[in-house]
């Protein structure tokens, strides 16, 4: 079994099959990570570069102990200010870093479709680690596979996506992601931060998140991202918690008890109250381990086909 | 020069040779002879092509060609050489070179740069200093030495006051104002159109709403000032039925289609191919049918290829970073002739001319000779050695056309594609 990919640039762009195969292997590393000796030879011929041209924390921690653990050479570079800015052209930095005989580009970047335009003109395998307001597979990945974990299945699940939609290539991924698996997807927030055409997408839109809940089976509350807001989209934090924050009152008192998820970095007492992130309902954390076995698979699998490429 | 045009269709409506095959002499840029055969004469060229047609010459209500500023991206010469090819005989430029045509002096260099040119170059002046939005460029200034219209070219006007002073002080000498539809506060930094597409691919959109709201402000403001407005490259449904509804107003609003918008959906931009990157954005497939609908019925005053070659640097970049446009030139009338056939699409290749006052004749004996050469019937995919412009930025690459120019006579001069 290989994937039908050279490259992830997004969930869009891989199928149901992929998806299995990923969370099949994903499975086999989980237990890797859990031995005492947590790494495997199974990359020691491959360099991995991480190209971060956007802040990242998590997810970089995540991609290289990933790639460590696979015993890949591995080699950062971070810019926050856009290339461009700086005069060099995307295409010529990873070429520039591919020269020096890099198989696989780890990238994260401001721009959506920065990750499909690169695979276009640069001969690497690339890992989209997140580009603009478009995709962010391995989130999505993982959190696919944490309410598997939790829940035995993804299909037939109800999920509810909270929060900023309009700038989130999480929630983008994790609607294309849900969907192959056979969730049911809504998203909730303010309606101006809910891109105006997301039904087209097969997603139902609810702005009241008591309905959203009582509907659903996972709740993934996602982060405001202030950082990219050019202008207001809700008059105040406190106006939005108020609306939109889950509570421990409000996750009580529901007649289920559902899932509660987030991608991180946690805002505590905007999006979600710590008592409801620190819960029982809450599996944060174990997205977080599961991001790790997540992308080994991912690294693992695309390097298997760099190499059988090479055969 | 003598030219003679062997077995050629007419396809002029005014002319009574209307899709008549004819052989058409052409003495001194004067048409001296239209007849069933004109017997050949030692010191006449004679042109025989296969299933050739003729019309009255096609005119482009918004090319840019780079120079001055951005010659890297075009050059008046081959611009003009290319319009040529592609069946243009008459072409008004756009101001926004570097610097931007907004005085007499910057009217006068296009003119003497084009001078000579089979094709006519007519420029189009900036409305604004510098196209900033701020003061009136000296509009009758540039009238005098030859600007056929005033356009900020795609920058909006966004002071509803200075709209409304420009169509009153253009009046008393009926100077033609462009104003761009888009509301920069709604469309903000949308790069492609907002709808199910942009939501896909987690582009910024450009909502329906912002070239709607522009369209229905500038229209409320011509009807209290009277004048004469153009809105160049209108892209949705809504904005056929405001425009339509004006016109029966009585309102003297024109407007223009650009060809991408008339063949192209935002489907095409799943891959971020940058060259699909235009302003107005491609839109659903609801509007490229309401605006051919529009363009039939005569709500939409013509098309145009809104021929705009960019530089490599500033396409080959992440979708965001790259600039909008597209060249339009090669191919406009292929793509065109798909959608509308022959006479339809003649028409909207030579209608705007009577909005910009571009001079135009019939093709009848005595007129002069203004035409385009074409064969409508050759189908053919539109290929990279297909592009003559110097940028290579082509959002009809790889579509399928049928009809291809030969060349034109005009200003006493043959050009032919070879």
């Amino acid at each position: 079994m290989e994937l039908s990919v050279n490259h992830l640039l997004g969930i869009k762009y891989i199928t149901e099959a992929d998806i299995q195969l990923i969370f099949e292997t994903a499975d086999h590393f989980k237990e890797v990570i859990n031995r005492p000796i947590k790494k495997v030879p199974s990359l020691r011929d491959i360099t991995i570069a991480n190209l971060f041209f956007e802040n990242s924390t998590r997810t970089k921690l995540s991609f290289e102990l990933a790639e460590k653990r696979l015993s890949a050479d591995v080699i950062n570079f971070a810019s926050s200010s856009s290339s461009v800015t700086k005069g060099e052209t995307l295409i010529d930095t990873v070429n520039n870093i591919l020269s020096m005989k890099v198989d696989m580009v780890v990238m994260r970047h401001p721009n959506p479709g920065a990750g499909v335009f690169l695979s276009k003109h640069v001969n690497a395998s690339i890992i989209n680690a997140g580009d603009g307001a478009h995709e962010h597979p391995t989130q999505a990945l993982l959190d696919s596979y944490s309410i598997r974990e939790k829940l035995g299945d993804v299909a037939g699940k109800k999920v509810v996506i909270v929060g900023d939609i309009l700038h989130s290539r999480v929630a983008l991924s994790n609607i294309f992601a849900l969907q192959k698996l056979g969730a049911t997807v809504k998203v909730c927030g303010p309606k101006t931060l809910i891109p105006k055409y997301m039904e087209k997408l097969d997603v139902g839109v609810e702005t009241n998140l008591r309905n959203a809940l009582e509907w659903c089976d996972v709740a993934n509350m996602l982060r405001v991202q202030n950082e990219r807001m050019d202008i207001s989209y809700f008059p105040t934090t406190r106006e939005y918690t108020q609306q939109f924050g889950l509570n421990k009152q409000l996750l009580d008192s529901l007649n289920k008890e559902i899932v509660v998820m987030h991608p991180g970095p946690i805002n505590r007492g905007v999006e979600i109250t710590s008592d409801v992130a620190d819960s029982k309902q809450s599996i944060i954390l174990e997205q977080v381990q599961n991001g790790v076995a997540i992308r080994m698979a991912v690294i693992y699998l695309l390097a298997s086909k760099i190499k059988h490429h090479e055969d | 020069m003598k030219i003679l045009l062997k077995s050629a269709t007419i396809v002029d409506a005014s002319s009574k040779h209307h899709l008549k095959k004819r052989d058409v002499l052409i003495e001194n840029s004067k048409i001296s002879k239209i007849a069933a055969t004109i017997p050949s004469s030692e010191k006449v060229k004679e042109i025989s092509l296969k299933n050739l047609h003729i019309s009255q010459g096609w005119f482009d209500s918004s090319v840019s060609f780079g120079e001055p500023g951005f010659e890297e991206r075009e050059t008046i010469e081959n611009g003009l050489k290319t319009a040529a090819y592609s069946g243009f005989t008459s072409v008004a430029v756009n101001a926004n070179s570097f610097p931007i045509t907004d005085s007499k002096g910057h009217i006068k260099f296009l003119k003497s740069k084009a001078e000579g040119n089979a094709v006519s170059l007519y420029p189009i002046g900036a409305l604004t200093v510098g196209s900033k939005g701020t003061d009136l460029a000296e509009l009758y200034d540039m009238r005098n030495e030859g600007a056929v219209s005033f356009y900020d070219y795609k920058n909006p006007i966004a002071n509803a006051n200075l709209l409304k002073i420009a169509l009153q002080y253009t009046q008393n000498f009926d100077g033609l104002v462009q104003s761009f539809p888009f509301e920069k506060s709604v469309a903000r930094n949308g790069m492609v159109n907002e709808e199910v597409n942009s939501t896909r691919l987690g582009l910024k959109g450009i909502p329906a709403l912002s070239e709607e709201l522009q369209i229905i402000r500038d229209l409320y403001i011509l009807e209290y000032t009277g004048g004469k407005l153009h809105i160049p490259t209108i892209s949705t449904k809504k904005s056929v039925e405001l425009i339509r509804d004006a016109k029966k107003k009585g309102l003297k609003a024109t407007c223009s289609v650009a060809i991408f918008n008339l063949i192209l959906t935002d489907d095409v931009l799943e891959e971020f191919d940058t060259n699909y990157k235009l302003l107005p954005p491609l839109r659903t497939k609801e509007d490229t049918k309401a605006l051919l609908k529009g363009l039939k019925d005569g709500t939409i005053d013509g098309i145009t290829s809104d021929h705009n070659p960019i530089d490599v640097e500033h396409k080959k970049t992440e979708f965001d970073h790259a600039h909008f446009g597209s060249i339009g030139l090669e191919g406009c009338f292929g793509a065109l002739n798909m959608v509308l056939g022959i006479e339809q699409s003649v028409n909207a290749l030579t209608s705007l001319k009577k909005t910009f006052k571009i001079p135009s004749e019939k093709i009848e004996e005595g007129n002069r000779a203004e035409l385009t050469l074409f064969n409508p019937d050759e189908t053919w995919k539109f290929a990279e050695k297909d592009i003559l412009s110097t940028s290579k930025n082509a959002a009809l690459l790889g579509s399928k056309l049928k009809g291809k120019p030969y060349g034109i006579v005009s200003n006493n001069q043959l050009v032919l594609n070879k």
